[in-house]
């Protein structure tokens, strides 16, 4: 079964995530001014802006890496404070960074089940239950539509795309209320980019919202249901799907237009 | 045609085992040794390169671990060292710094105590291990740095132990000859010829077995792969990459300390720079066993065929009695082996992984 719980059709549009009013300073630097981001359940939500805009540090914030010089978050409709990566994490958050994602060296399940073995415990040993993480993982993946030849075939085999494909289907699997990639289609072919859409909207037709960081708008125009554009620490917008075409987007980014 | 299959199927399986590099390399050395070398495969010769490998594959097994785990360790031999004077003086109860020590905080040590000797033999070298991880984890030093002082600093406390002696006993006890004794029921087999093997074998084979189960099948051995071969994304998933690499060094410790044992029991002596240089040769036969320096690659029957082929290297080399090659400057000849294995390595792991 896939973990989590389904959500509800008259849940879509709730906030999962609201960031209100964050300012996030280092030393005199003010990477983020008031920023505030909100995140429906079963929305695909592209959060974007150029290199240095902040978009990653208001994700940092988000994901426990940064603690903000102020302002507030709430999870679910409670306020909370996440001030290390496994508070994001016990919260529901997943996120898949680029490169930190996947060990390459390691066979399919066991990263997919990597911190969170099935296992018995005999004494101090902790037995894994190998076939069924196997089995399991075969499964989960195959449910979202990725078919892998074998769980034991090695991380490092496979293209970006099937990375990617591998670590959505792990946060799926176990439940994640907030998916988070930080730029999923950057190293990827046209035909590896539409693969990892797919799962995208595999994992939000499961209900599970997702935010897209990006800097590239035109691989994650269609997929997204809103867009969120940051320029110098401050948010220019957020805006519906088919609200902008990808020049105004291309325009609010770099600030050749004001919102 | 299906018994192609077969042999497809067991090719397959052995490409894409972290073992398929060194089993290769063995078994070319060999086959060159068993052309050129007569007698090579006789039972003296092999017995000889069991008996030699059951003290250095304790070591070699736990620096592969390490190495899995991204690390390795150079302060191996103090620990095998000071391993040896503490099963040597307990077990026999002679008068030396250990025993005398022991005396006056009341322990029965008195005329010797082989189970409490076992005890330390293995306790302080997996405590000297955890000090190794400690540092390691909270001064952020990589461990080659760390472990070239904890190898000077580990000597000096050994020669301190040690009274800065020599320690022999001719006592022939029991536990010796459990832990590594002949193994003449074996050996005077009609068939086993000029045989010479030793109780330690089964101890290292053993220790292998165990070791392969905890690194392949234990939420551990998951962690210690996952911690070598990506730490940020071990930590990310939740994975207690530093508790783990502190463990990693205790099971490193551990395995000197067996080896401190071994050691003792065949040679019943043990001296402060005891296995001197023992690090770089283990270090060197799990590179060939196939570990990879940078962590997050390996197995433990690598590391047993690692030390196997640089033995029988040893042993064969001599053998040949090639000119300038003789037993002193048989190092050579290892130098050209890692290189050799190194790059039949990384060409079927690419084959794999990438």
């Amino acid at each position: 079964m896939i973990g989590g719980e389904t959500v509800m059709s008259q849940e879509i549009g709730q906030p999962v995530v609201e960031m209100k009013n964050i300012v996030k300073r280092f030393g005199t630097v003010e990477a983020l001014r008031g920023v505030d981001f909100t995140v429906e359940k079963g929305k695909v939500h592209a959060l974007i802006g150029d290199n240095g805009a902040g978009k990653s540090t208001l994700i940092k914030v988000l994901t426990g890496v940064h603690t903000p010089s102020s302002g507030e978050i709430y999870f679910e409709g409670k306020k909370v404070t996440i001030s290390s990566p496994a508070d994001a994490r016990a919260l529901g958050i997943e996120t898949c960074y680029q490169d930190l994602a996947l060990i390459p060296l390691m066979s399919i399940w066991r990263n997919f089940f990597l911190g969170r073995e099935i296992y018995t415990n005999l004494g101090p040993v902790k037995w894994l239950h190998r076939q069924e993480m196997q089995r399991l993982c075969c499964d989960a993946l195959s449910d979202i539509g990725i078919e892998i030849r074998s769980a034991r075939d090695k991380v490092g085999k496979m293209s970006g795309g099937e990375r990617q494909s591998i670590a959505i289907g792990r946060a799926i699997y176990f439940g994640a209320k907030l998916l988070i990639l930080d730029e999923p289609t950057s190293a990827l072919s046209v035909a590896e980019t539409r693969k990892v859409l797919n799962y995208i909207e595999n994992a939000k037709a499961q209900g599970l919202p997702v935010i897209l960081i990006t800097h590239n708008v035109s691989h994650i125009y269609l997929v997204s249901d809103y867009y969120t554009i940051i320029r110098q620490g401050c948010k220019v917008g957020t805006y519906q799907k088919g609200e902008l075409t990808q020049e105004d987007i291309a325009d609010l980014i770099t600030g050749t237009r004001e919102a | 045609m299906r018994k192609k299959n077969i042999y497809s199927a067991i090719l397959r399986y052995f490409a894409n085992s972290p073992i398929a590099g060194p089993l290769l390399t063995f078994v070319l050395v060999f086959i060159i040794f068993l052309i050129f070398v007569p007698n090579f495969a006789s039972w003296r010769t092999i017995s000889g390169i069991i008996t030699a490998v059951s003290i250095s594959g304790f070591v070699t097994m736990g620096i592969t671990i390490l190495m899995i785990a991204g690390e390795f360790d150079l302060s191996v031999a103090p620990m095998i060292a000071m391993s040896g004077y503490l099963f040597g003086t307990i077990s026999t109860g002679a008068d030396s710094v250990i025993v005398n020590t022991l005396l006056k905080i009341g322990l029965p040590v008195e005329g010797g105590n082989p189970g409490l000797a076992i005890f330390a033999a293995l306790l302080v070298p997996s405590i000297m291990g955890s000090i190794n991880g400690l540092l390691l984890v909270f001064t952020k030093i990589p461990s080659f740095i760390v472990t070239l002082g904890t190898r000077q600093i580990f000597r000096g406390v050994v020669w301190i132990v040690a009274g800065g002696v020599l320690f022999q006993t001719i006592e022939k006890l029991p536990i010796y000859e459990v832990f590594n004794g002949r193994f003449d029921m074996v050996n005077k087999l009609s068939f086993l010829e000029g045989a010479n093997f030793r109780t330690a074998m089964f101890w290292m084979v053993g220790a292998a077995i165990l070791f392969e189960f905890i690194l392949v099948r234990t939420r551990f051995g998951n962690h210690i792969f996952a911690v070598g071969g990506g730490e940020g994304a071990a930590n990310a998933q939740g994975v207690r990459v530093n508790r783990t690499r502190v463990m990693a060094f205790i099971l490193n410790g551990f395995l000197a300390g067996m080896a401190g044992i071994i050691s003792f029991s065949q040679f019943r002596s043990v001296r402060v720079a005891e296995q001197a240089g023992i690090e770089l040769t283990a270090i060197a036969a799990s590179v060939v066993g196939g570990a990879l320096m940078t962590g997050g690659y390996g197995s433990v029957w690598g590391a047993i065929i690692g030390i196997l082929i640089i033995n029988m290297l040893r042993s064969g080399v001599i053998l040949l009695k090639v000119p300038f090659i003789s037993a002193d400057n048989f190092p050579a000849v290892v130098g050209v082996t890692i290189i050799a294995a190194v790059i039949i390595n990384n060409y079927l792991r690419n084959r794999s992984t990438s």
